[in-house]
Parts: C-alpha cells; structure tokens; sequence
C-alpha cells in the first residue's frame, strides 16, 4: 500500500485524529440501530431489487382505501370498515411483507456473523433484538395504518360538518388500534421465525409457511364446524346469508344457514390472524370477517394473543442471549 | 512508547504506566470438562502485545471474557481500569475488536458497512461518516471502498475488519489472528499495518496469534498461554534474544547436510522436512551456505523460521513457568546425531 500512500501524498499525512466529539450513550446507539433497521425494512439504503417487495405490497395493501376515495367522491357512503379493512387482503399482503422483509432485518446479520461486532459494541445482549422488534413493529404499522388513514382522509374529504367528520374519526380510532395489536404480534412472530436462520430463503419459507398453514387451518377447522340448517321456506326474500335451493336439488326452495358451533368459535385460535380478529370481536368489533364470532371464548382469544405475543418476544431473546458469542 | 501517557485516562503514577489489561486467577470453564482458561494471571503494559498460544490455548476466550461477551468462571480481569464484569459497556466503548472469523456481510460497501458501526459505537451520523472513511483510509482502502465487499479479496476483508475496529477511536484494540488466511505478502503488510498503528495512532493493540514469529517483529510485549495457563509473560527483547532459528529446507540429502553442520558446531536438530539451527549473526548463515554449498546439495527454502509457540520453549530451557514436562532441549541434537 506505499505505493498509494505515496500517491495519495497530502491527503495521508494528517495522520491519525483522535475523535474528541460527543459520543451517543446507549439510547442513542439503540436509536441508531432502530432506524437503520427501519429503514432496511423498506429496502431504503439498499439496491433497487430489495424495494421492490415492500413497495409492491404497499401499493397493493393501500388499493382498497384508495378505491374508497374514488367511490366517495362519487357519491357514495365509505365501501370499506376501518376495524377490519379488507381482511383477506390484509392477511396476505401482511404475510408476503414479513416473509420477505423479516429475514432482512435479521437473517443476513446471522448468515454473515455479523453479530460479534454488535456485541462488541457498547449495547447489552438484548439491545439487538429489542430495536430489531421495534423497528419491524414500527414498519409493520406504517403498512397497516397508513391505508387506514387514507381511508379515513378519503372519506372525509367529502363529509360536511363537524359532526361527519366526527363520526369517521370516532370509527376509525379502534381501527387503528386493531391495526396496532396486528403490527405488534405479527411483526414479533415473523422476527423470531426469522431469526431461527440465517438463509434467508429458509427464513422467509418458514414465516410463509407458518402464516399461511395456520389461517388455512383455521378456515378448515371453521368450515367444518359451521353447521348448515336447513329451512324450507315460502317466501325468503334475502334471508340472512342462505342460499338458494342447492343444484340439480328437486323440491321446495330451501335456505341454508350457517350457525356456528362451539368448536367454531374456538377454532379461530388455530392462527394468528383469527386470533387477532378474535379480540377485535370480543372488544366489540362488528363488521364481519371470516371467523363467524367467538361466542363465549372471547376472553379466551385475549389470553392466547398475549401467551402467543410473549412466546415470540421471549424466543427473541432467547435466541439472542446467546447467539453471537461462539 | 510515546502512548502510554494517554492511555492511562486519569492521574496515574507517572513512572508506571497503568497497565493496559490485568487478569488475577482468571478461570473459565464450559459445561462438561473443557477448561479454556486456568487460573491465569497476566498484567499487560500499553503498546503492542502479542498473545501467543496454539489454537484452543485460550486466547479467544480470554479476549470475550475481556470484552465482557462471556463471564469468567471465577477470577477477575479488567480492562483499561475497568471491572470486565461489572463496567463491560464502558470497556466495550474504549475497546475495538478484531474477530478471528469472518464477519462481513457480502452485500455492502465497505463505507456503508463501516459507517453502521461507527454509529453501533456511538458515534453520531456526520461523525460516524467521517470516521468510517479515515478509518478505510488508514488501513489503505481508497476507491475500492465505494464496492461491495463481497468483491473484496481476503486481505481486503481483513482490512475491512480492522478499520471497524479502529472506527470509533478505540484507546485498545483487540486483534484476534489478524493475519489469518492472509498470503505472505499479505500478512506482512497488515503486520506493518498493525504496528503502524500501535507507534502512531497512539493505540494499544493485543494482537492473538498461533504464529509466534510472525508477530514477535512487531510486539513490544509478548504473552504466552497454553491450555488455558500462562506460560510466559515478558518483554519481548528479553524473550528472542536467545531464540532464533534458521530453517534450511534441501530437496535432498538433508541426512548429510545434518551431519555436516554438526560437525560445523552448528548443532542442527530436523524438523519436518527441513532443519533448525540457532541463528547466531550473519556467521550461522555463512556456515550454513559453505556447508551446502560444499555438499553441492540443492538448497529449497532458507529462512527465520515462522515458529509456533510451543518452540519457543522448546529453545528457551531458561523460560520460567515452562511447561514442566517439556524433554531436555539438549537431548535433542544428540538424539539428531543418531538419526544422522
């Protein structure tokens, strides 16, 4: 290297600078951390390819609220709820984010062995996670709330007094703290899943599966526990959610009800995403969504939020209490 | 040692130097029955000290344990003053580390990655900018720091991971096997790199290695462990003055040419394939070439020899705190002359 030192001649011959400027104490250092994970979480600060899945699923996440707005300024009252948003979308839009950005945030320290020259570093064992946590919760609710907010913003613009106004801020207040409990357990989930590999693909294989198996389980375990009751009916204009006499059925038009059963009610705690909606039907969410109520298990479905919730935070830190050491 | 005024970061007695690191009956054992470091006991003086040991002797543990990564069994160590176990946030931030393994990811650059940690060390944004570019500058990374490092060779990754070290402006840093992987080129400038470092930028470096006489050019001090014990602690003058070696490697006959150089008084003794002799001056090397050049042998390799650490008390009968069990050092050449 003489050679380009001789070269770079001026330049090398300040010398050495001791650093004499004020120095982040440990808040500032997890600050720091915080943000770059945010910011990675979007693939800011990296090539084009890693943004493409985030802001594909932004775009897509945020279709329904601006539809919304189309259809308001048209004369039509709000088309979609703020406490269940478009459920299905949501469900896999969220599911395609955390699987592919989850292991960015985490995987690749873990696949380089980059951890040590964290740890090395003036921040305790669980600093890591606990803004890797933050950052993705934080990322998390930028892709839950901000269609809402649009939402909200796309129905007011055409509401008159105060009064309209109220009432879609009064509606979309519990919206935005379902999408809170949403952020929270799914970001928490997908990072300790996450973090059980350093390959990303495994990674983001693990969420995927895990998310999806789930929410088709639930749904199963739904379906069949939902017991259809048959009513032959004379006159059924719009009975609640029947159907029609069935095909190639002969006989008088009949109507299908689906009542759910007990198991029905409890068979929303098979996943992530029912459980969350759980909740948000035991705290007195209305607008329909595929798990048909929880009955009398509401409670039940707050409990396994919580037990689910602390399962991944604690598996966070576990993994990490001792990964980077060896 | 125009360092060890700063170094001390408080009033401190003005002849001795506050030792940079300092162990007392240091243990740690891992479940089962591996015993990494045992009762060891070791003061460090600022400047460049060389930790030598064969792999598994210890040295990695001990620098965790240093940094407060793991907790000592029982003993206690401290660094730059302070308790390993009690201030391990103030130590890491006086503190860079070198891990022996990789730890860079592909897909950076070099000034992005180096930044980053220039900030996980508390460094502010513009600060940490800064200083990550110095830093890659000072270890002589110029344009290619704007590549991704995954296109680095392996010595540039090791400079990489010593301008991280270097990054946040450490009063110590902890270089463990910097060398590693490293072609002889390559390993002799990051040598001088390092020492660069420890004479000019005022920087007290422990630099863990299993090749001792790779380091001992550039250590003002050398510490010596095996098995998790100290072997030696010494200066380093004090340490080499009676042990270097010469190795003379010949594609043949190297049964005669061991013959030949005993009967030039040389005492030669094989190793491997080739054979040591002490290097006393210019005089040994003389010898040495009228003694091949006179059996007309093909001579291979002639060099100081890069020796691992357990040599040097193989040559040193005089070492204290040798290992007891090492074989009488002037058995050898007698047992040599049978073989020749």
């Amino acid at each position: 290297m003489s050679a380009d030192a001789a070269t770079a001649g001026v330049i090398h011959d300040i010398g050495y600078q001791r650093y004499t400027g004020q120095r982040l104490g440990r808040a500032g250092i997890i600050r720091a951390l915080y943000w770059h994970s945010l910011r990675s979480a979007f693939g800011i600060g990296r090539g084009a390819k890693a943004k493409i899945i985030p802001v594909l699923t932004f775009v897509v996440i945020c279709l329904p609220a601006v539809a919304n707005a189309v259809a308001v300024a048209r004369g039509s009252s709000r088309i979609v709820p703020y406490d269940t948003y478009t459920f299905q979308l949501r469900v896999v839009v969220m599911i395609i984010y955390i699987a592919a950005q989850a292991p960015e945030l985490v995987s690749r320290d873990l696949r380089s062995h980059v951890l040590p020259l964290y740890f090395c570093r003036p921040l305790r064992r669980l600093d890591y996670p606990l803004a890797k946590l933050a950052a993705f919760i934080t990322a998390c609710l930028i892709m839950i709330e901000v269609p809402l907010l649009i939402l909200y913003l796309g129905t007011i613009a055409q509401s008159h007094g105060g009064s309209a106004i109220w009432q879609q801020t009064r509606a979309l207040v519990p919206g935005l703290l379902v999408g809170l409990m949403w952020a929270v357990l799914l970001a928490a989930i997908g990072l300790v899943l996450a973090s059980l590999s350093g390959r990303r693909a495994y990674a983001t294989g693990a969420i995927a599966i895990f998310f999806f198996l789930t929410w088709i389980l639930a749904g199963i375990l739904i379906s069949v526990n939902t017991r259809n009751v048959v009513h032959a009916v004379r006159v059924a204009p719009g009975a609640g959610g029947g159907a029609g006499p069935g095909p190639g059925q002969i006989g008088p038009p009949v109507v299908v009800t689906q009542v759910p059963t007990n198991a029905a009610h409890l068979s929303g705690l098979a996943s992530p995403f029912t459980i969350l909606d759980g909740v948000r039907q035991w705290l007195g969410g209305t607008s329909p969504s595929p798990l048909p109520g929880v009955g009398s298990y509401g409670a039940l479905y707050g409990v396994a939020l919580l037990v689910l919730l602390a399962a991944s935070i604690g598996g966070l830190a576990i993994r990490y209490r001792k990964a980077g050491v060896a | 040692m125009q360092n060890q005024g700063q170094l001390n970061g408080g009033p401190a007695g003005p002849d001795q130097p506050a030792p940079v690191i300092e162990t007392c009956v240091l243990t740690k054992r891992y479940p089962g029955t591996v015993t990494a470091l045992d009762d060891l006991t070791v003061t460090v003086a600022p400047g460049i000290t060389g930790l030598v040991g064969a792999n598994g002797a210890g040295k990695s543990t001990l620098i965790k344990i240093l940094l407060g990564l793991i907790q000592p069994t029982s003993g206690r160590a401290s660094v730059l003053g302070q308790d390993c176990q009690r201030d391990s946030e103030q130590i890491r931030a006086l503190t860079g580390y070198m891990p022996e393994h990789d730890c860079l990811p592909p897909d950076v650059t070099a000034t992005e990655f180096v930044t980053h940690l220039g900030r996980i060390s508390g460094l502010p944004a513009t600060a940490a900018k800064e200083r990550a570019a110095e830093s890659l500058r000072h270890v002589g990374l110029y344009e290619e720091r704007y590549r991704q490092i995954g296109t680095y060779s392996t010595g540039m990754k090791q400079r990489v991971k010593l301008a991280q070290a270097l990054v946040g402006d450490p009063r110590l840093l902890l270089l463990d096997e910097p060398t590693v992987g490293l072609d002889p080129a390559g390993r002799n400038s990051m040598l001088e790199l390092i020492s660069r470092i420890g004479a000019e930028f005022g920087i007290s470096i422990v630099v863990a290695s299993h090749l001792l006489g790779e380091i001992e050019r550039i250590c003002d001090h050398l510490v010596a462990i095996d098995s998790g014990r100290l072997l030696r602690a010494d200066t380093m003058t004090s340490m080499t003055v009676a042990s270097q070696v010469l190795m003379i490697e010949v594609d043949e006959g190297a049964d005669q040419l061991l013959a030949e150089l005993t009967r030039r008084g040389l005492e030669p003794r094989p190793y491997e394939r080739a054979l040591l002799v002490r290097l006393d001056g210019d005089d040994t090397y003389d010898a040495v070439r009228d003694a091949v050049a006179d059996l007309n042998l093909p001579l291979n390799r002639l060099e100081q020899q890069r020796r691992h650490v357990e040599e040097l008390f193989r040559d040193d009968p005089g070492a204290a705190g040798a290992a007891p069990g090492q074989p009488e050092t002037g058995s050898e050449p007698v047992e040599a002359s049978h073989v020749g």
